[in-house]
């Protein structure tokens, strides 16, 4: 985002304040960041397990609580709860995080400090990793004068942010982010919506953003808003055909749209145990094609054309205040959205590889000792924490891709959007589709998976010099061209 | 009883929508009140459990259809002198008369059937899809043929130009 640039003299404000923290350490000094050691490795891991178990924890207390307490288990009501603890708690919260944490790991990423000035009650050692900048973002993103520029479609521009933000936050709508269980006569789900279209909800909630960002740039009466939101439709529209069509492999392996009984797939096993049924393990190339599609439907870099803040500042160069907030908070809420998605796509959703949800059930309340109910609590936990461990992995991944690659061209992002991903999607789906033909036991499709996984490692192994990577050659065939604009 | 008041609420709101397409003065706003009345008619067939039907009328139609439209309706950048007047023409009279007697001949035919009892589940995914691909496979597989020629007639047309 366009916030995330510090100005200049906060920078040297954060570099005077790293030299003195340096400074300070004396004996260390400057290689302190460099050096890890198993206490600090080990103090992180602690410190990361106690945050997303107190997650679980949440979503568990307040979906399953609540419908004990009220008596509305296995009722629609149970959407309700989890409006309140997946959609609120988990998602909203994450991408509320994440507005410091994407300035605390771009900075690390550049040896910088990041955020560090907001402390609680002035206190030096009460930074809270940044944290407390959350609070002083907000105030000022409510206090700013919020500005409708002269010959702007005020409507329009009024409404732009809220249609850039709903289909964001309705992602998550269908995405089941733990286990259904029955303890104590109360039987809840961790799905705000369970209904028949499933993954096609997903495809047209995602096809609705596009709205927001173009009517952001159009409406706003300026030249490079109106670049941003002319790019903005153009690569969304692009990209949507190649993310439904790398999916379709997907849909067609787990024989189902619906995105409960496609974690609940996952939750098994193949080959007699073997392999934990993934989607990762059938579609690796799948994935991959996915993940660049997505990334170009969440506007970031290296597909942040729409916005390029080093050249057109973007759809939103108009926006100010809360209404600015709105696109920034959408663009992260996309991010947590997209991560449970890859998760529940991809990687097991809420199981845990080789131990399916009834062993570890029955395990918990035989062995362990725990009785049925509690078992069946324990398990949800469980599942519930390896979901959001395995989500905000890849959130992680997302924040350093951002911060790792260049923006492409203009050129470059249509090239690759349908010359490259849209033939290789119909590939992937032509050769899913024979496989399950002709082994509907699925066994073909997960040796042509791990075949494709092989050969995946291999050519990103051998891909290490510069030259043979996909922006090198796109650059070797056109030298000569700048940076186009639409 | 819940789904009486549904249908008066979306009903309303697609028509004051389905209004606000031929009322608006600037393209922009009328594209935006054919998007609002297409979700307004999606919803409408989630009530009558045509679930397939409503997704893909958001996927294709509001999602796609419409924002080639709106792209359209931005490039063209209409100042205000530009914008359509109010004006009784030959063609809007026309235009009038033919769409109120489609009105009252689909009024007449919807007027004399029954209306479905219970739930109905011939408009679910699954159940829509079977359909199509047993039953309809020819239709659909000509539907795409002819989709397919419709797109390379396209580049074709436009081959020239770029």
């Amino acid at each position: 985002m366009a916030a995330v640039n510090p100005p200049a003299s906060e920078i040297g404000g954060l570099q005077e304040e790293t030299l003195q923290s340096r400074r300070a350490v004396g004996g260390e000094g400057s290689g302190r960041r460099s050096r890890l050691s198993p206490l600090r490795l080990a103090r992180a891991v602690v410190l990361v397990g106690v945050v997303f178990g107190a997650a679980a924890g949440l979503i568990l207390t307040i979906v399953f609580g609540l419908a004990h307490l009220l008596g509305i288990g296995g009722t629609e009501w149970v959407g309700l709860l989890n409006i309140v603890g997946v959609a609120f708690i988990l998602v909203m919260m994450t991408a509320t995080l994440l507005i410091v944490a994407e300035r605390k790991w771009s900075a690390r990423m550049q040896n910088r400090v990041g955020p560090s000035r907001a402390r609680l009650f002035r206190n030096e050692k009460w930074a809270f990793y940044g944290i407390p900048h959350l609070a002083a973002d907000g105030l000022k993103m409510i206090f700013k004068e919020d500005f409708v520029p002269p010959g702007a479609a005020r409507l329009v521009f009024s409404l732009a942010p809220v249609l850039a933000f709903v289909p964001a936050f309705a992602l998550i709508a269908v995405v089941p982010v733990g286990p259904d269980i029955m303890a104590f006569g109360t039987e809840v789900r961790f799905q705000v919506a369970r209904i028949d279209m499933g993954i096609l909800f997903i495809f047209a909630v995602a096809s609705v953003a596009v709205f927001g960002a173009t009517l952001a740039g159009w409406s706003a009466n300026n030249n490079f808003g109106m670049l941003g939101a002319l790019r903005a439709a153009a690569q969304m529209i692009s990209y949507e055909v190649a993310l439904a069509l790398t999916l379709v492999g997907v849909i067609i392996v787990f024989q189902t749209i619906r995105l409960e009984e496609i974690a609940a797939f996952q939750d098994g096993t193949m080959w007699g145990g073997l392999i934990p049924a993934w989607g990762i393990f059938f579609q690796p190339f799948a994935l991959i094609l996915f993940l660049a599609a997505a990334f170009a439907e969440v506007k970031r870099a290296p597909f942040d054309l729409p916005e390029a803040e080093s050249e057109i500042i973007g759809y939103f160069v108009e926006y100010s205040g809360m209404k600015f907030g709105l696109f920034m908070f959408a663009e992260f809420i996309e991010i947590v959205a997209l991560s449970a998605l890859i998760v529940v796509l991809f990687f097991g959703g809420w199981s845990i590889p080789w131990v399916s949800h009834e062993a570890l059930q029955s395990w918990l309340a035989i062995d362990v000792g725990l009785g049925t109910d509690w078992a069946a609590l324990a398990a949800a936990f469980v599942g519930l924490f390896a979901f959001i461990a395995k989500m905000m992995f890849f959130v992680w991944l997302q924040m350093v891709i951002r911060w790792s690659f260049p923006r492409f061209r203009y050129d470059q992002i249509m090239n690759l959007g349908w010359k490259a991903l849209l033939p290789l999607s119909l590939v992937n789906l032509v050769v899913t589709a024979a496989a399950v033909v002709l082994d509907p036991t699925l066994s073909l499709a997960l040796a042509i998976g791990l075949g494709q996984a092989f050969l995946l490692i291999v050519v990103i192994i051998s891909a290490d010099s510069p030259k043979r990577g996909m922006m090198a050659a796109a650059q070797h065939d056109h030298p000569q061209e700048v940076s186009c604009s639409t | 009883m819940t789904e009486a008041v549904l249908f008066w609420i979306l009903a309303v709101l697609a028509v004051i929508g389905g209004i606000g397409v031929i009322a608006s003065r600037r393209a922009m706003y009328s594209a935006m009140s054919l998007v609002w009345t297409l979700f307004c008619l999606a919803s409408l067939y989630v009530l009558l459990r045509a679930h397939l039907l409503a997704a893909l009328q958001v996927l294709v139609y509001a999602g796609a259809i419409m924002m080639l439209f709106v792209f359209v309706v931005m490039l063209l950048s209409m100042t205000d002198e530009e914008k359509g007047k109010a004006r009784a023409s030959g063609y809007g009279i026309a235009g009038s008369l033919a769409a109120g007697t489609i009105l009252v001949g689909v009024a007449f035919a919807v007027a004399g059937q029954p209306s479905p009892e219970g739930p109905l589940a011939v408009g679910t995914v699954r159940a829509v899809a079977l359909e199509l691909y047993t039953e309809h496979v020819l239709a659909f597989q000509v539907t795409a043929v002819l989709l397919l020629a419709a797109i390379i007639g396209a580049t074709v047309v436009a081959i020239r130009r770029i």
